[in-house]
């Protein structure tokens, strides 16, 4: 959670992307035009790479919406590993876990709580929910769907404490997740 | 505590070229004597304990007393006369790491812990880390840092209370060169004091060495930090071919049955984080993969399976029919082999792989994601 922060603060001292900016209109697309979908009115949205935006109510640690999209080939930061063509839903998961599990010493002791085939933009892929706790002792939930086209790898991302904001929250997320489509730009 | 790491990594590389001009002072002699003797260093143990309470809250430990029992009953052989104040927590990360923190604590990952082959292998590792307390290496390691001027553009660069970050990355990342020079020779002395087999201590280094070297190792892990490791190896095999020990503790087959199932786990949690390679180190080993249940050949066949360079889904296809072969009721080998089989276009035998995966493990947390493939299998098969 704390990488977000600091990766908004990069990108807003180094002017590449626009300043954060509330939601205002129901439809939200990624800079590179790869993707779009709606994300809940009110929130502010920050795009952090012209392929990645975050968005959040009441800050970046107490909810966050994230949308990433990774060329197929390009690897993960932590486990180098990458999205290749023909991967199955249940492998891209496997990556996902991965890299999560791999971010530092609290993630690696993370319990996977659901782990499903889903669709996102009408594609097979799939829904991970996974919890850890924080250096804190607060339970922190995150929700992953995800798929992979024949160019990329794309995940919509949800992530808050369990105490009081992740139900809060959530249905607004699966919104976001039922309006995500991939537009012809980049698939 | 999500960034953590990242703070504690740049922490541990900004200061490692810091000298150390620490104070020296006294070992501690006995538990009851074990305590801290001025203010400064009561600071640092109440970081220790903070430290010690992010690990608690943040549900790291291994849960598993009888193990837990175990290792701390070989750090209470090395030590007697610290019984109940040096304690050994063990961690679940599979990372090739142990650190002891100032108050007495001892963290050991079951990543360790499943790579020995022996308990003398263990003891070498605890009697170096029980040393790190015994000779108040915390406490020094964090005056040293304290008193570099390193540590105001630190702090200043990171904006946070830097004790327990420091507490941190001098526990878990490695001591100055001299102290951990001091932690191998006097926790050798303690190997030969409670009798275990010397000759295995090299081995612990030589052991890892490869690890290091296969995988370009980059990660907290306390044997490759100071001194090189290679000449700890050296040095190790010097100490040990000019003491008389005992013969203890080199009993593999028993050590074996010890760690049989933090084996498994680190295995699974390996897997999990994608580090096939360092899977492929142990399960490779024939003389450890003999030491493994019957169904272990199915861990084999997925870390080719993830692994995924060429040939090696071929690879995984014959561990997963291994498995099969010497534990036919374990479900996930079919899973697997299901996997593979629909990946390379056997649909008919995916399908009937998928049917006995789902027999086996009606329960699977995973099966809507079969109940879909084995669908496409049978679609697919039909359409041909």
């Amino acid at each position: 959670m704390r990488r977000l922060v600091v990766v908004l603060i990069c990108v807003i001292v180094s002017g590449c992307v626009p300043m954060p900016a509330r939601v205002d209109t129901p439809r939200t697309e990624a800079l590179d035009k790869s993707y779009a979908l709606e994300l809940p009115l009110g929130w502010i949205r920050q795009y952090t790479q012209e392929k990645n935006l975050i968005a959040s109510r009441d800050g970046f640690l107490l909810q966050a919406i994230g949308v990433m999209r990774r060329p197929l080939k390009q690897a993960f930061v932590r486990t180098k590993k990458a999205a290749t063509p023909g991967m199955l839903p249940s492998e891209l998961a496997e990556l996902e876990i991965a890299e999560l599990k791999s971010r530092d010493e609290l993630t690696a002791a993370l319990t996977v709580l659901e782990n499903e085939p889903a669709a996102l933009s009408g594609k097979e892929g799939f829904r991970l929910k996974v919890a850890y706790n924080n250096a804190r002792g607060l339970e922190i939930n995150e929700v992953v769907y995800g798929l992979a086209d024949e160019s990329a790898m794309y995940r919509v991302i949800y992530r808050a404490p369990k105490l009081h904001y992740f139900d809060r929250h959530y249905p607004d997320f699966e919104r976001t997740v039922q309006s995500f489509t991939l537009t012809k730009g980049k698939s | 505590m999500s960034g953590w790491r990242r703070v504690v990594l740049p922490a541990a590389a900004l200061l490692a070229g810091v000298a150390v001009a620490a104070t020296r002072v006294a070992p501690f002699t006995s538990g009851s004597a074990a305590a801290p003797a001025s203010e400064a260093e009561r600071r640092v143990w109440s970081q220790a304990e903070e430290l010690n309470g992010v690990m608690v809250r943040g549900n790291v430990a291994y849960p598993d007393p009888q193990l837990a029992a175990y290792v701390q009953g070989v750090m209470d052989r090395l030590f007697p006369e610290f019984k109940g104040v040096i304690r050994v927590t063990l961690l679940k990360s599979p990372q090739l790491n142990a650190f002891a923190v100032p108050d007495g604590r001892i963290y050991v990952n079951i990543g360790l812990l499943a790579r020995f082959q022996n308990e003398a292998q263990l003891a070498t590792v605890l009697a170096h880390e029980g040393t790190h307390f015994t000779h108040r290496h915390g406490y020094l390691g964090q005056q040293s840092l304290k008193d570099s001027a390193a540590l105001a553009t630190f702090g200043g660069m990171l904006g946070v209370p830097i004790l327990p970050q420091l507490i941190a990355a001098t526990s878990m990342f490695g001591f100055s060169r001299e102290l951990e020079t001091e932690a191998d020779q006097v926790g050798f002395q303690r190997l030969v004091q409670a009798g275990y087999d010397v000759r295995e201590a090299p081995r612990v280094f030589e052991h890892l060495l490869r690890e290091v070297k296969s995988e370009n190792i980059q990660e907290p892990y306390f044997f490759a930090t100071h001194p090189k490791l290679k000449e700890r190896i050296d040095n190790m095999a010097r100490l040990s071919s000019q003491a008389v020990g005992g013969g203890d503790g080199n009993d593999r087959s028993a050590y074996a049955r010890t760690v049989r199932q933090a084996r498994l786990d680190n295995l699974e949690n390996m897997l999990s984080m994608g580090r096939a390679k360092q899977a492929l180190l142990m399960l490779e080993d024939t003389e450890h993969a003999a030491e493994l249940p019957p169904h272990a050949a199915y861990y084999l066949g997925e870390a080719y399976r993830l692994r995924g360079e060429p040939g090696d889904l071929d690879k995984a296809e014959a561990a997963y029919r291994k498995a099969i072969e010497a534990a036919a009721d374990f479900a996930p080998s079919y899973r697997s082999l299901g996997l593979v089989l629909l990946k390379t276009k056997r649909h008919p035998e995916a399908a009937a792989s998928f049917e006995r995966y789902l027999a086996l493990a009606p329960e699977a947390k995973d099966r809507k994601y079969v109940e879909n493939y084995l669908r496409a299998a049978k679609q697919q098969g039909e359409a041909r």
